[in-house]
């Protein structure tokens, strides 16, 4: 795993104030979206369906660091959207930084060279572009519904090492996928220097242009064995052993929607950062007025049935890790061996 | 295209009681287009209804105006009808469709 100590530190130290202070939810990543506009229109994603007017409008820094503020969370992450389109996005991250919140800046890369060369950015061990890449050149282009963006993502991907910023990527996996083709991209992340991968498998929107490709709960757990269960040394994953364990089948884990509470120009999303079922207008009312129980897999709730995605899972992970001696124990094993 | 979803688009079902505008409106929250709102005083406006909340004293919906910064809060019992005048965005761009596309290309390019 690659998620540096100062991280894991800030990511522990959090779990437990927040369970010595009794608090039984808890967010631990703000998804911060602060538009919707993108310059791709991926198959499987669900985010940008909106009429123009709607498309057009964005976040004020002030709305998304009162946001923060009010959340509470270790880190935030920055989707969209594409974030880099947000004219005041170096602004944004360096009143996050100073804040000593740890970033993610998610992004397709394909304006990330050119942001790093008009100097938008300074490199910081808070802030990490999470660049999207679901695999090879071939499986990428074809999600992305664009041919040429996998290369435009490795050479921002190797601007921003070569400037020193960390950089991990972000895989969303849907049916179909090829776990040996898979392996191979990951060697190829690897040997391109990112400090780690994400993976989590893909959400089936109700508003996603293709319906036909995700994945259901057995299908999710046979990929991610078969991509998993031998993992080379060199690999090196961002994020919970015990969530890519969960995917492996290992772990019988329930959603935590409020874990990565999702924030936009609508206000709080409820009740997760996937599902729209309405909006709160403070983080307080979300938590307190959310009927939480009527979500995730053992809530029965159809939308909820097959979902695995990491949004709801990753948060149930860090927080067994860091509240039960099995769950740190075998994120100390995962840790320490390359094992999954 | 056999696989695309039902739009709304264009849907106008009338005045409607409150039983069944409080169903209308569950279809324009999920509606990714504008729609119109008439008023009961004869207003009417066109947006982006994002929210709505029956579980308060006074339920109301949330609107973005097209050209209007900030959002308009209506309450449930001024609203005399909805209308689905806006383009349904989430229509009409099947991945299926993008595949088609791509591989008419290909075979045109001899790729």
């Amino acid at each position: 795993m690659s998620v540096p100590i100062s991280q894991m530190w800030t990511v522990a130290s959090y779990v437990v104030r927040q369970r010595l202070r009794g608090r039984a939810r808890y967010p631990l990543v703000l998804m911060l979206e602060p538009l919707f506009r993108c310059n791709l229109a991926c198959a499987g994603c669900g985010k940008i369906q909106y009429p123009a007017h709607v498309l057009r409008k964005d976040l004020t820094v002030e709305q998304c660091l009162a946001a923060v503020e009010e959340c509470g969370a270790p880190m935030v992450s920055i989707p969209g959207g594409e974030p880099l389109m947000y004219p005041e996005i170096g602004r944004l991250v360096r009143e996050l930084v100073a804040r000593r919140k740890y970033v993610y800046l998610c992004t397709n890369a394909i304006l990330l060279k050119q942001r790093l060369q008009e100097g938008v950015f300074t490199p910081s061990k808070y802030l990490s572009f999470s660049v999207h890449m679901d695999g090879l050149r071939e499986e990428h282009d074809e999600a992305v519904c664009r041919e040429g963006v996998y290369d435009q993502a490795v050479e921002g991907i190797r601007e921003a090492l070569a400037r020193g910023f960390r950089v991990t990527t972000n895989s969303t996996l849907f049916d179909g996928v090829n776990p040996v083709r898979m392996q191979m991209f990951f060697d190829e992340m690897m040997d391109l220097g990112v400090e780690g991968m994400m993976l989590s498998p893909g959400y089936s929107y109700s508003k996603a242009p293709d319906q036909e490709h995700f994945l259901r709960r057995q299908k999710t757990n046979e990929i991610f064995v078969k991509m998993l269960s031998n993992p080379k040394r060199r690999w090196r994953f961002n994020q919970s052993p015990l969530f890519l364990q969960f995917l492996m089948g290992k772990w019988d884990f329930d959603c935590t929607p409020w874990g990565m509470p999702a924030y936009n120009i609508f206000g709080w999303q409820r009740p997760c950062y996937l599902l729209q079922e309405g909006y709160a207008s403070s983080f307080k009312e979300l938590m307190e007025s959310t009927r939480w129980e009527q979500y995730g897999h053992r809530s029965g709730n159809e939308k909820c049935k097959d979902c695995m995605v990491h949004c709801g899972y990753e948060a149930t992970a860090v927080h067994t890790t860091f509240t039960s001696w099995k769950g740190l124990t075998a994120a100390a094993r995962a840790t320490l061996t390359g094992r999954l | 295209m056999s696989d695309e979803p039902a739009s709304l688009e264009g849907w106008a079902p009338g005045p409607a009681d409150p039983a069944t505008l409080a169903e209308i409106v569950e279809r324009a929250f999920d509606y990714r287009g504008d729609v119109t709102v008439a008023l009961d005083d004869g207003h009417q406006f066109e947006g982006y209804l994002f929210n709505r909340n029956r579980d308060v004293a006074e339920p109301f919906v949330q609107m973005f105006l097209r050209g209007e910064p900030e959002a308009a809060t209506v309450p449930y019992a001024r609203i005399r009808e909805i209308r689905f005048t806006g383009k349904d965005t989430a229509a009409g761009n099947s991945y299926a469709a993008w595949r088609e596309r791509r591989q008419a290309a290909r075979v045109e390019s001899g790729g």
